[in-house]
């Protein structure tokens, strides 16, 4: 191993170092310099703004599930045409079709899961 | 453009895979725009009709030319191992589709043929791969939709059970066989099965690690055939699925398993061939043991025949553990054999449960009486599995027996004459519960013309494989040949 490689390494071990000493000093000094007065309304679950009602282990409908998965290939997806947008220019004809398959399975996806009733809430 | 460049040998190469494609498009493209009365009647016919012209497409267009030829980079081979078990899967899912026909919550289900179909193209790519990746893909490929397709009825317990043990126990394997693949790149240096031998040769790969490589290799494929020690999932998964989708799992799927470990084994590890036969050896005698000794306990038509598949299994590894010619030309024709007799015996545990609402074999007291048409022609599957003559077992037997003594394997050869022997007495303890006078049985009316197609053809088959020998061992026999070409 090179003297140059050990220097990488020695630069990745230095930076570890701070990053994990950086928050914990704020935390610490956060902790030792912040007035202190708890009410029961600070020290309530914080949910987003909302209220929270119940426990928090209910079940979610199973639908919720469907929904998610939709959305996730849809998701990937522009991400996956991200690359292939910004290049449009430049690429062949070839990729362009490509592409337009990959969509239109997509597609054909979405319109299966539609006729089928997956995004009707029942 | 790539595609002009294509030469026609590229595409035939695929033939079957695309058709299967388009069936599975058009299956799920029929499931949306027609209505569950129509699906309930056609559905099932146009699946069996598409697979039969697939097969004639392939038999015309894409029967292998004279010697192997590695296409699309070295990731499939266009051989006869390919060509006959790819005929194989397609008789499975064509015979499948029309005995699911027969039960209705599977009939109207557009998406339950086009998993099939999908499953199908996987088990066909992976008689054909001959690199790596395309291996595991392949693998994979067909084990998705068998998972789906063995929870498929979601409302009953037995089947979710089936799907979810069938999902754990196949990610464990495939984990496994993926460790085992990768070991052997690590040392090889080369994802090309047909490379690999070489590589390893030259890179000088401890035996050790080879070894270890083989034996996570053999997890995998193990799992598949369902071989002991890797066959706890089988009993329980052949329960609670689908009865269709059982029969398909113990011939198809076990069939796609046999293809790539006779490829493996012999084209990847020819160098350690003594050590491999004799693993594959100890594999076949605790197969045959295991299954056989179990089934006959079981009080469960379905577990009766889980058991009985893993002892098949077992008959079918002997021919492998031969490591000749001969032995792989009888592990493929009991391939062959085992696929119409267990898929017309699990046919008419399909309609034996569906009427009476068990798979026990108190429900099959009395079938004579109920018709004596399904009788007889579980008393033709149950001889061939026991390998009784004109039946199809029975040469298929004889090819594998025959294969242990040639290759001086003696023992195994006894211990599967003494386990075919223990394997005789539970089938035919079946049909004596089906013949025995029961009183007050009904007759089983109400059969579809699809299943009763399914079951002629099976009956048939059966009897023409053990009557008729000439094409299938030849086809067999080609098989085997090229499986010692590289």
């Amino acid at each position: 191993m090179g003297h140059e490689m050990l220097n990488a390494w020695l630069y990745i071990g230095l930076f570890t170092l701070v990053a994990a000493a950086l928050p914990a000093i704020a935390i610490f000094l956060a902790g030792l310099l912040s007035p202190r007065k708890p009410n029961p309304i600070k020290d309530a679950t914080y949910e987003c703004g909302v209220e929270t009602v119940g426990p928090a282990w209910t079940q979610l409908r199973v639908q919720y599930y469907l929904f998610a998965l939709a959305f996730l290939i849809f998701d990937v997806e522009s991400v996956l045409l991200f690359p292939w947008a910004v290049a449009y220019q430049q690429l062949p004809l070839f990729a362009i079709v490509e592409a337009i398959i990959f969509l239109a399975i997509l597609v054909g996806g979405l319109f299966y899961a539609w006729r089928k009733g997956a995004l009707n809430w029942q | 453009m790539v595609a002009s460049t294509l030469p026609v040998e590229y595409i035939r190469a695929l033939l079957p895979e695309i058709g299967l494609l388009v069936l599975a498009g058009l299956v799920l493209g029929l499931d949306l725009f027609s209505s569950e009365v129509s699906r309930q009647r056609w559905l099932g016919w146009v699946v069996a009709a598409g697979s039969l012209g697939i097969a004639g497409l392939s038999l015309a267009f894409a029967y292998p030319v004279a010697s192997p030829r590695l296409l699309w980079g070295g990731a499939l081979r266009l051989d006869e191992v390919g060509f006959v078990f790819r005929m194989l899967f397609l008789a499975g899912v064509g015979l499948t589709a029309l005995f699911a026909m027969q039960v209705k919550d599977l009939a109207g289900k557009g998406e339950f043929f086009a998993l099939l179909l999908f499953s199908a193209l996987g088990f066909s790519l992976m008689a054909s791969a001959a690199d790596m990746v395309m291996l595991f893909l392949a693998i994979e490929t067909a084990s998705i939709p068998l998972y789906v397709l063995a929870g498929f009825y979601l409302r009953d317990i037995r089947s979710a059970e089936a799907g979810l043990k069938y999902v754990l126990f196949g990610a464990v394997a495939s984990a496994t066989l993926l460790y085992g693949l990768s070991l052997l790149y690590g040392m090889g240096g080369t994802t090309r099965l047909y490379d690999l031998e070489a590589a390893l040769r030259q890179a000088q790969a401890p035996l050790e690690m080879v070894a270890v490589a083989l034996f996570l290799v053999l997890v995998g494929f193990g799992f598949k055939v369902a071989a002991v020690p890797f066959h706890f999932w089988a009993p329980d998964v052949y329960e609670g699925a689908p009865t269709p989708v059982t029969g398909y799992l113990s011939t198809a799927s076990k069939a796609a398993g046999f293809a790539v470990l006779l490829r493996f084994l012999i084209g990847v590890f020819a160098e350690q061939t003594a050590f491999w036969t004799l693993l594959i050896g100890i594999l076949a005698t605790a197969s045959m043991l295991v299954g056989n000794y179990l089934a006959l306990v079981q009080s469960n038509a379905k577990r009766l025949l889980a058991y009985s598949s893993i002892a098949q299994a077992g008959y079918i590894l002997i021919g492998v553990a031969a490591g000749t010619p001969l032995g792989a030309t009888g592990a493929v024709y009991y391939l062959i054999a085992y696929l119409v007799t267990n898929l017309a015996a699990f046919g008419i545990l399909t309609v034996v449960e569906q009427v009476l609402g068990s798979s026990d074999l108190k429900a099959l007291e009395g079938l004579q009486q109920r018709s004596a048409p399904l009788a007889l022609a579980m008393l033709a599957a149950l001889l061939s599995l026991g390998g009784i003559p004109p039946f199809a077992g029975f040469i298929a037997k004889l090819l594998v027996f025959g294969s242990a003594v040639e290759a001086g394997q003696i023992w195994l050869a006894f211990v599967g004459v003494f386990n075919s022997i223990i394997a005789l007495y539970y089938y035919l303890v079946v049909l004596r519960t089906i013949y025995r006078f029961t009183p007050g049985v009904e007759p089983i009316s109400e059969i579809k013309p699809a299943w009763r197609l399914a079951l002629g053809i099976c009956v048939v088959g059966i009897v023409l494989i053990g009557v008729w020998i000439a094409p299938w061992y030849s086809w067999a026999g080609s098989v085997a040949r090229v499986l010692w070409v590289y």
